[in-house]
């Protein structure tokens, strides 16, 4: 509880337990009125306390997560997927998704997303349909809709639902729910594609995509925990960190630390961001948000 | 290398913004990648980060000179000599 605290000390206030029931009631109303679902499923904090609270109001016959497995993506995350499912009962399908191999995304523009989410949304939901599963729906929270979110469009063009979206669940509700149902993701940082680290404009290739992923998990591996950004700036990778976790990396002897393990993943310069992590950083320095 | 004054049409200025941050006792290089400003300071300058004010002052600052982002960057032993030896601020664009 002490760690929803804090959480909730950076990002808001508590939401009440009479506000959480109803939107809780609510979720289970949805999910009831349009059984069975199929969630689309990347084992982050949304999409797994969808997954289980589905799985929980509509019986394990009542919805199917499936994973829509991309290089956009690190490997981990897979593994916390297919665990939280494990644990929970919840039924899992899974397929993999080639938006690295469309030169449109590739080229990484500011509406990427839009492609990548074709991709997924191309793919899942004519596989969740021949599953018997007509109705698939997504981890979009309430928090998404204020922020530049293009894949949203494409979830729209494959008649995707965002259920949580839609009766106002936040990031900060989620988490409390996800608390109480015992899911371990309650308080995982946020975690978006790896592409999210390349400046718009900046190819996105496998290899980067790799190297952003090697010098985050080397920065676990020195014990960084919380939110955590390696942002790729050519032969420069720009590391953001929680509020949390910033000033001690700024003694001289852990910063040597930081930057020795993120030059031994392929980056030549290492730069720790001085106001720490902020959730759409590069779209920010682009102009695409404040 | 220092440089010409770097106001341009985004109204952003790296030698007006080192010398701000040097007024605060920071004293570093400065290069400029678009609207992220990396800042290579002197080791002694380096602890000094560490103080919760002196890092809102330099983000504010950068902010007021057009800058969207800040990074430090630890020099190695070969930057900090030069850094040292050269006059602050010095640029790299």
């Amino acid at each position: 509880m002490n760690s929803l605290r804090r959480i909730m000390d950076i990002h808001a206030v508590e939401p009440s337990d009479s506000v959480l029931d109803r939107l809780r009631e609510r979720l289970a109303a949805w999910l009831c009125a349009h059984a069975p679902v199929a969630v689309g499923y990347s084992g982050g904090v949304d999409s797994a306390y969808l997954a289980v609270a589905a799985r929980s109001t509509l019986g394990p016959d009542g919805v199917l997560a499936i994973i829509g497995r991309s290089p956009s993506y690190p490997a981990v995350q897979w593994e916390t997927a297919r665990e939280v499912a494990r644990r929970f009962d919840v039924r899992v399908l899974e397929l993999d998704t080639e938006e690295v191999d469309d030169p449109r995304y590739a080229a990484n523009p500011s509406n990427r997303c839009y492609f990548c989410k074709s991709e997924l949304w191309g793919k899942l939901v004519p596989v969740a349909r021949a599953h018997g599963f007509a109705n698939v729906i997504d981890g979009t929270n309430a928090d998404d809709l204020t922020d530049w979110r293009p894949g949203a469009q494409a979830a729209h063009e494959h008649g995707v639902a965002s259920p949580l979206a839609q009766l106002g669940f936040t990031k900060l509700h989620i988490r409390e729910a996800s608390r109480l149902l015992g899911l371990p993701t309650w308080q995982q940082p946020s975690s978006p594609c790896l592409s999210s680290r390349l400046p718009y404009g900046v190819a996105v290739t496998r290899e980067r995509l790799r190297q952003v992923e090697r010098a985050e998990s080397a920065l676990r591996a020195l014990g960084i925990a919380g939110d955590l950004r390696v942002r790729y700036h050519e032969e420069v990778a720009r590391v953001e960190l929680g509020a949390a976790e910033l000033p001690r990396w700024l003694d001289p002897v852990r910063f040597t630390a930081l930057r020795d393990a993120v030059v031994g993943t392929g980056f030549e310069r290492v730069a720790l961001d001085l106001r720490g992590f902020r959730s759409g950083s590069l779209n920010v320095l682009h102009g695409v948000s404040t | 290398m220092t440089g010409p004054e770097r106001g341009d049409r985004t109204g952003r200025n790296a030698t007006s913004l080192a010398a701000a941050i040097a007024e605060l006792g920071i004293h570093c290089s400065l290069e400029v990648r678009g609207g992220l400003a990396l800042l290579l300071p002197v080791p002694a300058s380096v602890e000094k980060l560490q103080d919760p004010e002196t890092r809102r002052a330099i983000l504010a600052l950068a902010r007021e000179h057009g800058f969207t982002h800040v990074g430090i960057e630890l020099p190695s032993d070969r930057r900090g000599a030069e850094a040292r030896d050269a006059d602050a601020p010095l640029l790299r664009d």
